[in-house]
């Protein structure tokens, strides 16, 4: 996801033996101009009255588009952060003001650089003029961005999502259908523009399209060898995520698309000799993205899916605009049960051909580690394949202990070799 | 002709070499404090024991070298110690589908298939609770031998709670109880408890499956061995030299990989 990274991710691609993709460049371009115009904000948005909204990963960014409104992600500055190295600082200024180390790095990391931009890689972020929230993901959001609206003095809309136990039933879909149409109004007061249900239509267009050029992207790592590995589907995410809804996001998911097939064509596989065939769960190891994976890449190991970047492929749910928003941002992975979750597991483990999973125990992320465990056990006894637990941060090197993370990959890996 | 086969565990307190001959006989086996280099230690055990056994470096066909210190050792292969106590602890005992190895800073479970495969496995974190270190530190704490704590703990009429699960409270703990005058065999029945309790759970975690192998230098501790197999409520096999196991797997693989 953090762009800035992908040039180092390319140079460490040649060392470390596996395929550069050509459409970096593309991807540098893309974000590169995403970030500049985010990060000059405040030249642009008054003059053409677009505000500027932090918001959250999982929040229904395609009506704020309709409203004209310019969106910035605190997770994917905090990504950023984490892989330019300056996590701990900013963590630290934020345990310094008194919050917990036990707390969501991606919030602290957040909020050190409120406190901090002088420390914040990009200058840290541009002021937000609103905060949008949706607790699809989390619940530590809530009390994340009543700190960032208490500290800015800015409105925070919030989106709440009841967690899905099983099917989303139709009283829950009306019920965020409703905080839905509530938002139109609020942000019809705060943009001073009215609801224009046609560009909500082009937005939810153009947003459907951008998910299903990802989607049919990482479908293609179906083929052995897989075309592409972990580190390439996080990065390489980072417009699913900030460009939902955009051309620009299209236009380069078709380049993505097409280098991607053509990889597959040739036979090209991301790692060389691919012989074990992995799927991830989790937030990436931002810290540790080239270490930790080559870990794996070395020993002809490929993560050919995952369940972290996969979050942004799935298809918008029928209906108008306004439904396919409410149930699709309800039914997201993170908001379901650990049946839903073991479920889309082994479906990937059996449709990509998978001989093993490796699951990330993240420090940070309460609701997509606490219930690891359980699926873990789950999908080992229904698909046979071995699970490796692993435990980190997605942001905070602090929470990675180097050998004991080494010496399990070791042991994980020669369980596929003919040694015992 | 024979051929000798040599494995090499440096663990994070004790390094421990294995001299194996090809009809799998055990001929010799040392084990020495690690020290600041393991690496060092494990090269002189290594050359000690092949004098004894009157051989020479030659004779010697391969080696496999495992443990913390595992990369350092100039050694033919370097393999994970899960891999390694599994294949020591199925040569030892067929029937073996649990292993629990508690070392001097890990605690390890590994799940058994019958042909002695790693089904699954789980180890502490970033923490020396439930390991020989904290034995170590209690054991010290109460001015004890550890190797005396297995005897000691006989006499425990009414073991204390130790409550915490890190090493520096449960310390803190300990020196209270101390304080309080509670006997010595007690508050050392209460560590030994804390320990099998964690461990326990990590046991439970990847599913208890029989018969189960203690292994490690812990199983030394006849007060851990004890309060371990009431808490799973299984027998434990304790083979005789627990502290090698490892060591021997690794000879063992290094004599497969020479097979002809």
């Amino acid at each position: 996801m953090p762009d800035a990274q992908s040039t180092k991710h390319n140079e460490h691609a040649k060392k470390r033996n596996y395929r550069p993709l050509v459409s970096t460049k593309a991807l540098q371009k893309t974000m590169g101009r995403y970030y500049a115009i985010t990060n000059y904000h405040r030249y642009w948005g008054k003059p053409l009255r677009r505000p500027l909204a932090w918001v959250t990963s999982g929040a229904p960014v395609e009506l704020l588009r309709a409203f004209k409104i310019h969106s910035a992600y605190p997770e994917q500055y905090a990504a950023i952060y984490s892989a330019r190295q300056a996590t701990v600082s900013l963590c630290e200024v934020a345990e310094t003001a008194g919050y917990s180390q036990d707390l969501c790095s991606y919030a602290r990391s957040n909020i050190g650089g409120v406190l901090r931009p002088d420390l914040a890689p990009l200058g840290g972020m541009p002021k937000p003029d609103l905060l949008v929230a949706c607790n699809n993901i989390c619940g530590t959001v809530l009390k994340w961005y009543e700190v960032l609206a208490r500290h800015f003095n800015v409105p925070l809309l919030v989106l709440d999502t009841p967690f899905l136990t099983g099917e989303l039933t139709p009283q829950a879909k009306e019920y965020v259908l409703e905080q839905l149409n509530a938002m139109a109004v609020d942000l019809e007061k705060i943009t001073g523009r009215k609801l224009n249900q046609q560009s909500l239509a082009e937005q939810m267009r153009r947003s459907a399209e951008i998910t299903s050029l990802w989607k049919e992207t990482r479908q293609y790592c179906q083929a052995s060898p897989s075309p592409l590995n972990a580190p390439d589907l996080f990065i390489h995410m980072a417009p699913i995520v900030v460009l939902r809804g955009s051309q620009e996001g299209i236009n380069y998911y078709r380049k993505l698309e097409a280098e991607v097939k053509e990889r597959v064509k040739l036979g090209q596989g991301a790692v060389n000799n691919e012989r074990i065939r992995l799927v991830w769960d989790n937030i990436a190891i931002w810290p540790q993205l080239f270490s930790f994976y080559k870990l794996f890449a070395e020993k002809g190991a490929c993560f050919v899916t995952d369940t972290y970047s996969g979050g942004w492929a799935a298809d918008h749910a029928p209906g108008t605009p306004m439904e396919s928003l409410a149930a699709t941002y309800t039914e997201v992975f993170l908001n379901r049960s650990p049946e839903y979750r073991a479920n889309q597991l082994i479906n990937q483990i059996r449709d990509y051909k998978a001989h093993g999973f490796v699951m990330h125990s993240n420090r940070s992320c309460k609701p997509y580690s606490l219930v690891q465990e359980v699926i873990r056990r789950k999908v080992m006894r229904e698909t046979g394949v071995p699970g490796l637990m692993i435990e980190a941060d997605m942001a905070d090197p602090r929470a990675y202990a180097e050998e004991p993370v080494r010496n399990r990959v070791q042991a994980f890996l020669e369980t596929f070799d003919d040694l015992t | 002709m024979q051929s000798y086969f040599i494995g090499v565990d440096i663990g994070s307190l004790t390094v421990k070499v294995v001299l194996l001959n090809n009809h799998l006989e055990i001929i010799g086996q040392m084990k020495t404090r690690a020290g600041y280099s393991g690496r060092d230690v494990a090269n002189r055990l290594k050359e000690q024991l092949l004098t004894e056994s009157g051989l020479k470096e030659q004779d010697v066909r391969s080696t496999v070298a495992t443990g913390y210190g595992r990369v350092t050792f100039p050694a033919d292969r370097e393999v994970s110690e899960i891999t390694c106590q599994a294949k020591g602890i199925h040569h030892l005992f067929p029937t073996a589908r649990t292993v629990i190895d508690i070392g001097g800073q890990d605690s390890k479970v590994i799940k058994l298939l019958s042909n002695g495969k790693v089904a699954d496995f789980a180890m502490n974190d970033k923490c020396a609770a439930g390991t020989g270190r904290f034995l170590e530190v209690m054991a010290s704490a109460l001015e004890v031998e550890w190797q005396e704590i297995g005897e000691i703990v006989s006499s425990s009429k009414n073991p204390t709670k130790i409550s915490s699960f890190c090493t520096v409270f449960a310390e803190s703990e300990v020196i209270s109880q101390v304080s309080a005058g509670t006997p010595k065999s007690d508050i050392l029945a209460g560590v030994c408890d804390s320990v099998a309790n964690r461990v326990a759970s990590m046991t439970r975690k990847i599913g208890l499956e029989p018969d189960i192998v203690f292994t490690g230098g812990v199983a030394h501790n006849q007060g851990v061995v004890n309060a371990l197999a009431k808490q799973l409520g299984y027998p434990l096999l304790v083979s005789q030299e627990p502290v090698i196991t490892a060591a021997l797997g690794a000879a063992l693989l290094a004599r497969e990989m020479n097979k002809v």
